[in-house]
Formats: C-alpha cells, structure tokens, sequence
C-alpha cells in the first residue's frame, strides 16, 4: 500500500540528485507558486516534465492527491460563494450569486495548491526519509554556532519515524488485550468507547516510556553523545546536482521574466 | 582482561546493595557464561563494563583502562559491546544499514571507513542481504543479530550479551547462538548471560551469582555437577544434567556431569553395557 507521499524507490534522474537541492527546490517552487500575483504557467510546465523524469506514474500522483479532494472542493466551492463580482447569468435566480470573479479566483487557488502537493510530493516521493533527513541535517549544520543542535535533531526524527511502524503495532496489541477484557471499541455509547479509548493511551504511554529508557542505555552503550558525529553517506554535490541547480535558476527566471517583465 | 575489584554497587534511593565486593578476572578469548537467580544483580554486574553505570566503590578496568575516568569512556564502549534482551528496545536506524552504521557513526569514522565496516558486520551475521530493509519487517531473531552486527561494526574485543534470546523463539534462538559461537571462534570473548542452561553448556566457564556476589566461578562440569547447590539458589541445571542427576539418586551408578544430549547418550550406553556385560542380546539406546 502507497500512503500520501510515501517514497517510491526507483532509479531515476530526480532520485539520485542530492536531497539537498530537491529541498532548496521545493522550498523556492512553493514560494514562487503562492506569491499569487500571476498565473505559474512555467513552474506548472517544469512539475510536470519532472512526473516523467520521477518515473512517477498517475496512480502514484493520484495518492498523493486523492487525500486532499474534500479540501479542494470546499476551498474552490467558497470561492465560487463569496467573491464579490459579475454575476454569472444563468444562477442570479437563487438566493446566492456565482461571479465570474468567483469561477476564476477558485480556479486559480486550486491549481496553486494542486502545483504545491505536486512539488512536495515529487520530493518526498524521489527521497528517502534517511536521505531527506540527512538533507535538513546538513542544511542546518551551520546554525550549530547560533545553538541548533543539527545531529540530534536528525537522530530525533530518524528514531521518530523508525518507532512508528513499532508503537502501531503496540497499538494493536494493546487493542486486542482490552478487547479481551472486555473493552469496547466498535461499538455502543459514544462515552463508553471514549473510555475504552483511553485504556489504550494508559498502557501505551507507559509502554513508551519504558522503551525509552531502555532505549537511552542501548544507545549510551553504543557510544552516543550529544554532539557531533559522522554518517555513512556524506552528501556531496556532483556535476548532476549543479546542472539542477542551473535549470531550477532556469525556470524561476523564465517565471519571473514571464510575469514581470513581459 | 577485564578486572573487577571490589565494585559494590546500591540503586539511588534504596537500601540493599545490589553487587557486594566482587573482584573477579575475565581474560581475553573466553566464552563465560553468567547465570543466578532474578534480581541477584547479573544485568548491573555486567552494566559496569562498559561504564554504563558509575563506580562510587571499587573498580572495573576493560585493557587497563579504568570506566571511573571519562577520558577513557568512548574507548571503553568501543571495546566492550553491549547486546540487551529486547532487540526492539536497541534498533534506532530506519533501516537495517543505518542502525549498524550507528555506532561507528558515534566512533566519528570516516563515512567510507562505516560504509566498509556495515558490510562486514552484516556480512558476519548473515544479514547482507537485509542492508535496505526497515528493522520491523524482520523477525526477533533478526532483529537480534542487527543489533549484533550495530555491536560488531565497533569492532569490539568483549562482546556483552545480557539474555539476548529471552524475546526470541526457538528458530530465532538458534541463529542468535550460532552466531555467537562463530564470533567466539573468531577470537571475540563473549560474557553471556542467560536463563537457559544449555545454551552456556559449552561455555568456558561460569559465573553463578546470588544476592550480588559471585559464589561459584568453574567450568560448566564442575558448576552443573553441584545440582543442590544451584537448586538452593533458584537455578536449574541443563535437562540432560537434571536427568543422570536423578538416575544418580535412584541407584543407577552414572557420571552427572554430563551437558550435553551425545555424551548422555554415551555414558547411558555405558552404563548399560556396565550393567549387564554378559546378556546375549545388548540393546543400545538410540
């Protein structure tokens, strides 16, 4: 199963560029998208070529978006309500008014958002978690200085993300216990499965901690210290990840020029 | 060698102390088994040699060097590697690769210098082909020997294993074991604690404690032939012990110091043939 996303391992031009660069990209592409004052046409041109170069596929797109359809709509269905505007003629009989204005702002909005959920998710779709999160790692090393501990912070998300998949199947086995034992989750008054809910959080908390600390020894046994420490991968920019660089120069200037200056 | 002199040791805020004066001598090379009753202070015991826990009385060295003094720390724990019961409590990386790299990584090791070292270590525990996948796709036993190999990839002399099968099936158990076997046999002393008596039959020796001290310290025969002792202190004896031991007391003139299922069988064969030397038709059993 492909969850919202998710990464896709395949080997591509866009999979093996430096996660550092894809980061920058995303960042400046959402920045260049939202400032609202003309229409994307080269962004949208450029996150649609880079599909292909993903070795992405619609079906993978179509999880990235389909989460997302509730909010679209109503975010294009307000727009289409509330802005002021030239009616558009075959609705002014009913009690709400539908303007042009209207039609194009809500159009407008959702392809914005449509380009941002494609730009994040050609980027988390192309990288690792380890690799993404060894991107911020580096992006942040220099703020060392000004106090960012950037080595813990990227052993805290790494440690996150490897005890989800661990705490869901506590979860689970903690379910099963007060099912046992006569909980209920399915079914009955509302306030009876809040209760029985929060049977779950008790020993879930408590499990957690524990893990924690056992956690702290086997790591503290390993020689972890808070502080610097090196990788398996150093990341490290070759001539692919400058040439992308110099494209995504490419494609914000041509935007830029194309609304400005044109 | 590792030297333990005199090292007591009492949690903050209780009463007991859980080590009394223990002064032992671990050389380098051995395979020594460590056993004792719950709550007889082998997990702390063996917490000490890697500094894991402070040392307000007595002293542990790892090679000469002392765990009281900081300096000397990182080296200790580069030494001496640590392997704890739940493997899901140890396993910190995403994937496989990257929670063997953890270690050298802490060690601050040239990326290529871990890159090398993961592989050998996957390499040494059978898992090369496991580099990319997430730690809870894998089985206990899985798990266990990935939390080995994170321990490996430090290059450890001492390698600690406190009950490192308690979480595993039988499947599981036995690829952790051979695993240990083979390390031992390539020149790594191990310090194995266990529940199960079988699995340090073959130790070097044995470490028995109770109520924090050390009150036998022999070769597997020797410590499994003193079945009242061991039953005293809440322990068993390995099953094929337990069982010579009982034939032993019912009359039947056998050796009870035999651990393992090959030299019983040897020795009741024996005994048999002992027993009735002139009987035409001798049966062997198995």
């Amino acid at each position: 199963m492909v969850h919202l996303g998710q990464y896709i391992p395949r080997t591509s031009i866009i999979h093996g560029l430096d996660p550092r660069v894809k980061l920058a990209a995303a960042v400046v592409l959402s920045i260049v998208i939202l400032k609202g004052d003309g229409t994307p046409c080269w962004v949208t041109a450029f996150l649609i070529v880079l599909v292909p170069a993903s070795r992405l596929n619609l079906g993978h797109l179509r999880t990235a978006f389909r989460p997302m359809l509730f909010f679209l709509g109503l975010l294009f269905f307000l727009h289409l309500m509330f802005t002021p505007g030239t009616p558009i003629p075959p609705f002014p009989p009913w009690r709400v008014t539908i303007t042009y204005e209207g039609l194009t702002t809500g159009a407008f909005v959702i392809w914005q958002f449509l380009l941002l959920i494609l730009s994040a998710s050609i980027l988390t779709m192309t990288t690792s978690p380890g690799e993404l999160i060894s991107g911020i790692e580096r992006v942040l090393r220099p703020l060392k200085a000004v106090g960012v501990p950037s080595h813990d912070l990227a052993t805290m998300i790494s440690m996150a993300m490897r005890f989800v998949p661990t705490l869901l199947d506590e979860l689970d086995r903690i379910r099963e216990a007060q099912t046992a034992r006569g909980a209920c989750f399915k079914n009955g008054p509302i306030f009876r499965r809040m209760k029985s809910t929060a049977s779950l959080l008790m020993p879930l908390i408590l499990s957690t901690v524990r893990r924690a600390d056992a956690l702290a020894i086997a790591m503290e046994s390993r020689g972890y210290s808070r502080g610097a420490r090196t990788y398996m991968r150093e990341l490290r920019m070759g001539r692919k990840d400058y040439l992308a660089v110099l494209v995504m120069v490419c494609v914000i200037g041509m935007e830029v020029v194309g609304r400005y200056a044109l | 060698m590792i030297r333990v002199e005199n090292l007591s040791y009492t949690y903050d805020g209780e009463e007991t102390p859980v080590l009394r004066e223990i002064t032992t001598e671990i050389p380098q090379g051995i395979h020594l088994g460590v056993i004792g009753p719950n709550g007889c202070g082998k997990t702390t015991f063996v917490r000490h040699f890697n500094g894991l826990l402070p040392t307000p009385r007595g002293e542990v060295q790892v090679d000469g060097l002392s765990t009281k003094n900081p300096s000397d720390l990182y080296r200790i724990r580069q030494l001496v590697g640590m392997v704890f019961q739940n493997p899901d409590h140890q396993i910190v990386g995403m994937t496989v690769e990257e929670d063997v790299a953890f270690g050298p990584g802490n060690l601050r090791l040239p990326p290529k210098e871990i890159r090398q070292r993961v592989r050998e270590a996957l390499l040494q525990v059978g898992l090369e082909a496991y580099a990319d996948k997430a730690p809870h796709s894998l089985s206990n036993g899985e798990k266990q020997l990935v939390c080995i190999a994170g321990v490996l990839a430090m290059k450890p002399r001492y390698l600690v294993l406190d009950e490192p099968t308690a979480y595993l099936d039988p499947s599981g158990r036995k690829m952790v074991l051979d695993v240990v076997k083979k390390l031992h046999v390539e020149g790594i002393t191990i310090i194995h604690i266990t529940h199960h008596m079988d699995e340090i039959a073959d130790a070097d020796r044995i470490l028995v404690m109770d109520r924090g001290r050390i009150i036998l310290s022999e070769k597997p025969e020797v410590v499994f032939s003193q079945v009242a002792l061991l039953k005293e202190v809440g322990l068993d004896v390995p099953e094929v012990t337990e069982l010579m031991w009982r034939l032993r007391s019912m009359g039947n003139p056998v050796r009870t110091d035999v651990l393992t299922m090959e030299e019983a069988c040897r020795e009741l064969n024996a005994c048999l043939s002992r027993a009735k030397p002139q009987s035409s038709q001798r049966k062997t059993i198995i």
